[in-house]
């Protein structure tokens, strides 16, 4: 065998063969280049958590956004040129998301950024676009994103943030003098929401009891709930997302904790409760960023149902879905008004975009680049009440947007 | 009777081991000819951001393979010193204006001490107890992480560190740029591949393989085994540090992953796919690893299956690696 490659080694190579070799060589190299040159398509990134325990919110993030993409380009794409989708598997991982995300600037030569599941995740995301100037509007919850240490003049907060959920829920959901205990998944989303609701409580004039924190993903909670039931609350906070919620409100009801306390959530997930049936979550609390029902009051949720219904075989869009097409929506009208992508007249058609795609009347704060929206708080309905399958949750409350609601600009550390 | 024992012949040379020239011609210009390969990385990948991971995932390999490779101890704890290169270069930069460079250096230094603490404490045992060790004293290194939120950042990760230009010798380079900062990290690489080579060709190289094939034989020989073990360990976590700054400096970004157990998962892994034991092996095994992540993630979001079974079927039938079987094949 080595000889064979010595003899491949010692064999003179002709100057013709060099030639050839080198320049295909050369345009092999030079290709995605000169490619990339020739088309005018509008490109958006979107790095999602494809793979992991948010995959199920995830994919509905991505139908959603190839639906507001699609609806772009059936009326002819943005200042005529078509728009592309280039979704990306973030893993639900910090360094995973911000290395595609790389991939999707420096290669791909995406014009802005959408996406990205977990409050951690897409401050992976945020600190690589605002390095590099490019508009990345972000669908998930973060109160940290809107603090003037990340901010950035490319970054917008599509998703709403745990400040503002908790204390729309509570505001609803709890009384003042009520004895409130908390369970919490053990990580940032579970300590933003906890922070919320602390806040809340004394604004209310309700009383914290007690809190205990789980892992995230954990699958037993029995021994906690007796612990929870010993503080004797009249409301019991869960704060953590995805199947550890379905999981830690079914124990809770083997518990018959529901006979003694109201269960609250911050957000109330649609795809958890599709996973464990109306009986378990029966009569908990919550707050949500759409639900589909939005559409006997608003002709815009109308619209956006009918046209997700015709594309993904009569289904709804859920809760978390719905980031997707807001966000993208919100991304392309502002494009659509800049008259391109450029990204400085995008980021200024963005900070003056008044829109209302799906959910009533949207626009960005100014200071902080948070999408100022309404908040829904839904209580989840009796199996005896569902006049459908997927009538799942009674609207109520629609709390209709304020910057009131919002940390003030000088709290979150902008200069007044 | 006389005593006296006579050598039936004195060598003339070094008992040399049989191979043929180019096999020797290649080994000694081993790190030239890495370097060259490394060169052309980016220009061959899909992407410079995928070429940029293959150097740090390869360095990372690079320094576990000095320690599971040649030294034969098999730790699950190696992210610890990735993560803690990482967190101190963000840290000392983000939070002290550290220069780069001094950053580096502490980063690569921590992981050094970390190093030497965890090794000290892990080499006691042998075996799977020095696995799961390993294993726990990483796992304090992880939740160390989580809690101490107000210097790591916590389960939002480490930020606010971003090195947008490179200043050296009078010129400024725009680290931004994806190929000029391939080729900056790839100085560091190409260190570590010096580095490793001159410690493998070292009689330290040829002690702690020795190490690796007989322990007690090698104690008989007159080695101090612990500390050739503690040695290797610490220079191991040098070299793993050192990709933790280079991965630090590519994302100006840390996230708590970097110190999970998956990581530490993820490196025995690359190098086991790439050839344990062997001086290149771990780049083609981070090469082999993140590429097959990078192209089946794009097809379907079902690529674990594909790169699990794949790792199973070198598992059962090419143990040596993909790199290992190659010049196993050459050299016969």
């Amino acid at each position: 065998m080595s000889d064979k490659i010595d003899s491949l080694i010692r064999r003179k190579i002709s100057r013709r063969a060099a030639l050839v070799g080198l320049s295909a060589g050369a345009s092999f190299i030079a290709m995605p280049w000169v490619a990339r040159a020739a088309d005018d398509t509008i490109r958006i990134g979107f790095p999602t958590p494809l793979t992991g325990p948010y995959a199920a919110e995830a994919k509905d993030q991505v139908k959603s956004a190839e639906l507001a993409v699609k609806l772009v380009n059936d009326k002819g794409g943005v200042a005529g040129r078509k728009v592309e989708l280039l979704v990306r598997d973030g893993k639900l991982n910090g360094g995973e998301a911000a290395t595609r995300t790389l991939e999707l600037i420096e290669k791909d030569k995406v014009h802005a950024v959408v996406g990205a599941l977990s409050s951690a995740v897409q401050l992976a995301v945020n600190e690589v676009t605002r390095a590099r100037g490019v508009i990345y509007v972000s669908i998930s919850q973060s109160d940290t994103i809107n603090e003037v240490k990340d901010f950035s003049k490319y970054t917008f907060h599509e998703a709403l943030n745990p400040h503002m959920t908790t204390a729309a829920v509570a505001r609803h959901a709890i009384k003042k003098g009520n004895k409130v205990a908390h369970l919490v998944a053990d990580y940032a989303y579970g300590h933003e929401m906890l922070r919320g609701f602390k806040r809340a409580l004394t604004t209310i004039g309700a009383e914290s009891v007690g809190e205990l924190l789980h892992p995230i993903g954990a699958p037993d909670y029995s021994t906690l709930m007796p612990r929870l039931r010993a503080m004797k609350p009249d409301v019991l906070c869960i704060s953590n997302f995805g199947r550890d919620q379905a999981n830690s409100i079914k124990q809770a009801a083997d518990f018959g904790m529901k006979q003694q306390m109201k269960i609250v959530v911050p957000v109330l997930l649609h795809n958890q409760r599709l996973a464990v049936g109306p009986e378990v979550f029966e009569g908990v609390v919550g707050g949500a960023n759409y639900y589909w029902e939005l559409e006997q009051q608003l002709p815009s949720a109308k619209a956006f149902n009918d046209a997700f219904r015709a594309a993904n075989g009569g289904a709804i869009p859920t809760d978390y879905g719905a980031y997707g097409f807001t966000g993208i929506s919100s991304l392309l009208l502002a494009m659509q008004a800049a008259g391109g992508p450029d990204t400085d007249k995008v980021v200024a058609a963005l900070e003056g975009l008044k829109y209302d795609v799906a959910k009533g009347a949207q626009h960005y704060r100014k200071c902080d680049h948070q999408s100022v929206q309404s908040v829904l708080v839904l209580e989840s309905k009796k199996k005896a009440d569902m006049k459908s399958a997927n009538d799942f949750f009674k609207i109520v409350e629609n709390e209709k947007p304020s910057e009131d609601v919002l940390r003030s600009c000088k709290e979150l550390g902008f200069p007044a | 009777m006389t005593t006296k024992s006579v050598p039936l012949a004195t060598p003339v040379v070094p008992a040399k081991r049989p191979s043929s020239n180019l096999i020797a011609t290649i080994t000694s210009w081993r790190v030239l000819l890495s370097i060259a390969i490394l060169c052309l990385l980016p220009w061959v990948l899909p992407s410079k951001a995928l070429a940029v991971n293959v150097l740090i995932y390869g360095v990372l390999a690079m320094g576990y393979n000095l320690l599971f490779g040649y030294t034969g101890l098999l730790s699950f704890g190696h992210a610890a010193f990735f993560g803690a290169g990482a967190y101190i270069t963000g840290i000392a930069i983000g939070q002290f204006g550290v220069p780069w460079y001094g950053a580096v250096l502490l980063g690569v230094v921590g992981g050094g001490v970390l190093a030497f603490v965890i090794g000290g404490l892990s080499i006691r045992t042998r075996g799977i107890y020095f696995s799961m060790v390993t294993l726990a004293l990483a796992q304090l290194v992880y939740h160390v992480g989580l809690q101490a939120s107000s210097w790591t950042g916590g389960e939002n990760g480490l930020r606010g560190f971003t090195v947008a230009k490179i200043d050296l010798f009078g010129v400024s380079i725009n680290f931004l740029d994806p190929v000029n900062k391939y080729y900056i990290l790839m100085v560091f690489a190409a260190l570590a591949l010096w580095f490793v080579s001159r410690v493998l060709n070292s009689p330290f190289g040829a002690a702690i393989e020795a190490i690796r094939e007989n322990e007690t034989r090698a104690r008989a020989c007159g080695y101090d085994v612990e500390r050739t073990k503690l040695l290797s360990f610490v220079l191991s976590g040098l070299i793993c540090a050192l990709a933790g700054t280079m991965s630090a400096l590519h994302l100006a970004f840390v996230p708590l992953d970097v110190l999970h157990y998956q990581t530490s998962g993820m490196i025995v892994m690359m190098t086991l796919l790439g050839g344990a034991s062997s001086f290149f092996g771990p780049f083609v095994g981070a090469f082999a690893f993140l590429l097959m992540e990078d192209v089946f993630s794009l097809w379907t979001s079902h690529w674990q299956i594909i790169v699990g079974s794949i790792f199973i079927l070198f598992v059962l039938f090419l143990p040596k690696g993909i790199w290992g079987t190659f010049l196993a094949k050459v050299i016969r």
